[in-house]
């Protein structure tokens, strides 16, 4: 079964009517069946009522907190939410992702950006309905994960990373392009009781950049989202 | 004897001033010779009567009055003596003889003298020191008055003309008092008592001159042609001058000086207060002012944010929608271009209102230094793909405090600025080294652009500064980037210098971050 990331039904709330419409434009000039909303009450009354896939959410609104609505809509569904916020907002930003945001945009945001957190979400959606089969190969770029084998290749040779390494790397292929909060990450690898070593973080990341970048200051695979977490892209 | 008239005329505050030697002895003469006389007669009435025994008490009795209403020892001791050698000479056996050729004239003259002495320095000493006490009150109250009054003063001049009014009365005076503005500068007129009730404005012809003598001052005051001028010193500077009229100046008494003194004291202590009254109300109106105004600022530049992501978002499709052969297509790249760099610069106003507020507080984490140069870099070649920067950071992974989006703002207002001033194809790199002696992390910005002249160096750092030079194409600058890099460091605790870079053209932008977490004050 092929999968139409473009079936996809998007609302986006925004509050601004300028970035509404451009928002709206961009959508409509991409195909995606669509519908917008100004205020939080709006927002939620829809989500009751339409079978939103996909929601884009700016934090700033003029009713209701976003991180409000977030929890309120992980409470029944686990619909990707995008949300938009501006430069200063970093720390909401990670706040938001920690709530169960999925990514972020940080206004003003080009075509090229939204529809790149769009896809990344929604392919990440659709694996998970779709997908029983489990690769045993992972790829991105010139890095290769074999899952059976816990062997990883760099440009097709074989690299030895320690089992952190391997595990934090793994961690990233499961969520390609998608930003994972620097809590995400350390509770994943580390366990819960770990929750503000961002220091261990740091240094293990170092270390697997220095055997998979060819420049560990301008990454080519694991950016740094500064204040947020870090993105495995892809491209 | 000088002393005792002075006081009594600060008891009465207002005394006529004449010269009051001459007149006095000889009005206390006449005192002392009436007593004794008067003593004499009713002594002889007695003796007349056989009573002759009570004339020493008469005797005694006018030695006490004598001291009582004359001033100082002096006639009370003559009257001591007078008084034995009448006494000897009408009362005592021989009559009228003063041959002491008797025990008993001889004992009666010595025991009579002693007893008079006695009489008349008690009484003198007692009434003296009633008088002193009466002095010291009279100036307490003047001195109680005149802070009482100045208490209630509103401004300087107010002040100035209740010092006048108060040390004019205190020594029957013209006085005049002077005082400075705020920056120092004395004013051009002082004010003078001409009368009790009445005080001018006169106008001094060099001020200058003066104020250059009040400076140079080693003694108490300076004698001018037509004052004495007594500096009024504030807690730190001079604020002002009390003129006493050089004859009544030079006519002045110890107490009368000391009074002066503490009168000009207060004066000081009221216009000190005055002062820093009025400096704390004028920075409380910059500090409300400034506040203001940064927050205008701010919420301006928020309202700029939203609609000029609009207009990027927006030219940007339309950019898309146009060839670039069609000639609507620079136009349109034009906005999105202009827009791009409204939208920095509101960043930038946003990022700098919150520094100079003194409320940011920096969220110091221990971050990798290659994470956020590394942000940075990616941050700029979003915005210039076709530009190639170098980076070189250390193997081992230096871990650095500070607030890595911050920092990272640094890195990319340097960046940009040597991407502006650098053409294409040239060298443009970042650095990190750790500086193990002085325990910092040190990023530097290398170009191969035109440098930095050198007149500009001082400044560069300087809000709104903005006059590199540039070539052509470059985006137009407001200068916010540099003080806002400025500004981060040092709230870092950290160090930012430009220089010319030794190894051929271009500029270099160095800034230090310490390794140390805790020891920094601006924590």
């Amino acid at each position: 079964m092929t999968i139409n990331l473009y079936n996809a039904y998007v609302l986006a709330v925004e509050d601004d009517r300028q970035i509404r419409n451009y928002i709206s434009y961009l959508l409509n000039a991409e195909g995606f069946k669509h519908i917008v909303a100004s205020t939080g009450e709006g927002a939620l009354s829809i989500l009751v009522s339409e079978p939103i896939d996909l929601m884009l959410l700016d934090l700033g609104l003029p009713d209701i907190d976003g991180m409000e609505i977030i929890r309120k809509v992980r409470e029944w569904s686990e619909m990707p939410i995008i949300v938009i916020s501006a430069r200063d907002q970093d720390k909401e930003k990670a706040a938001a992702l920690d709530l169960g945001a999925d990514d972020y945009l940080t206004k003003p945001f080009s075509a090229t950006e939204l529809f790149a957190r769009i896809r990344v979400v929604l392919r990440y959606l659709y694996k998970q309905h779709s997908g029983n089969k489990v690769q045993s190969i992972l790829q991105v770029g010139g890095l290769q994960i074999d899952l059976d084998k816990r062997l990883l290749y760099v440009d097709g040779s074989e690299t030895h990373v320690t089992p952190m390494e391997y595990n934090l790397l793994t961690l990233f292929f499961k969520n390609i392009g998608k930003v994972l909060t620097t809590k995400q990450i350390l509770k994943e690898i580390w366990g819960v009781g770990y929750g503000n070593d961002t220091q261990a973080l740091r240094a293990l990341m170092a270390s697997l950049r220095r055997k998979i970048e060819k420049n560990p200051a301008k990454p080519r695979y694991i950016l740094t989202e500064i204040g947020v977490g870090y993105r495995l892209v892809d491209e | 004897m000088m002393k005792r008239i002075t006081q009594s005329r600060m008891e009465s505050m207002i005394t006529e001033k004449q010269d009051m030697n001459i007149k006095s002895v000889v009005y206390r003469a006449g005192i002392m010779l009436a007593f004794i006389t008067a003593a004499s007669v009713t002594g002889c009435f007695f003796q007349a009567a056989g009573l002759e025994t009570n004339s020493a008490i008469v005797y005694l009795l006018a030695v006490f009055l004598t001291a009582r209403f004359t001033d100082g020892y002096i006639f009370g001791i003559l009257a001591s003596l007078l008084a034995a050698c009448l006494f000897t000479f009408l009362f005592v056996d021989p009559l009228f003889t003063f041959s002491a050729n008797t025990h008993r004239s001889m004992s009666t003259f010595i025991m009579m003298t002693i007893a008079a002495l006695v009489t008349s320095t008690l009484t003198t000493h007692a009434k003296q020191n009633a008088i002193k006490a009466r002095g010291k009150e009279a100036g307490t109250k003047i001195l109680y008055t005149l802070t009482n009054h100045l208490t209630d003063a509103e401004d300087i001049h107010d002040i100035a003309g209740i010092a006048t009014s108060a040390i004019s009365s205190m020594l029957n005076s013209h006085v005049g008092c002077l005082w400075f503005d705020p920056n120092g500068k004395p004013e051009h007129h002082f004010i003078q008592q001409i009368s009790p009730q009445k005080q001018i404005r006169r106008e001094i012809p060099d001020v200058d001159a003066l104020l250059q003598r009040m400076e140079g001052l080693n003694t108490d005051y300076d004698t001018g042609p037509e004052f004495c001028d007594w500096p009024i010193y504030g807690r730190e500077t001079l604020l002002g001058i009390i003129r006493v009229p050089k004859e009544d100046a030079k006519a002045m008494n110890e107490s009368q000086i000391r009074m002066l003194h503490a009168m000009i004291e207060s004066t000081a202590l009221a216009m000190d207060r005055f002062r820093v009254t009025q400096q704390r109300i004028k920075f409380n109106e910059e500090i409300t002012q400034e506040r203001f105004r940064v927050n205008l600022l701010r919420s301006i530049s928020h309202d700029l944010r939203t609609p000029l992501a609009g207009i990027i978002g927006s030219s940007e499709i339309l950019l898309n929608m146009t060839a670039k052969d069609d000639l609507r297509h620079p136009l349109v790249l034009g906005i999105h271009k202009d827009a791009n760099w409204l939208h920095s610069l509101v960043e930038n106003i946003l990022s700098l209102t919150r520094l100079q507020d003194g409320r940011l507080v920096l969220n110091k984490q221990e971050e990798a230094a290659e994470e956020v140069v590394g942000a940075a870099i990616r941050h700029i070649s979003r915005h210039y793909p076709e530009y190639e920067i170098a980076v070189y950071v250390p193997d081992e992974l230096l871990l650095v405090p500070m607030d890595a989006r911050l920092i990272r703002q640094v890195l990319i207002n340097l960046l940009d600025n040597a991407v502006k001033h650098t053409i294409l194809q040239d060298e443009i790199s970042v650095s990190v080294t750790k500086d193990a002696e002085k325990n910092c992390a040190v990023f530097s910005v290398r170009d191969r652009g035109e440098g930095i002249e050198a007149s500009e160096l001082p400044n560069i750092f300087q809000m709104f500064y903005t006059s590199r030079v540039k070539h052509s194409d470059a985006q137009p600058g407001i200068g916010l980037g540099l003080p806002i890099c400025d500004a981060v460091v040092k709230a870092h605790g950290g160090n930012i210098t430009a220089h010319n870079r030794t190894d051929g053209p271009g500029a270099e932008f160095v800034f230090t971050l310490p390794l140390e977490v805790n020891d920094h004050k601006s924590l």
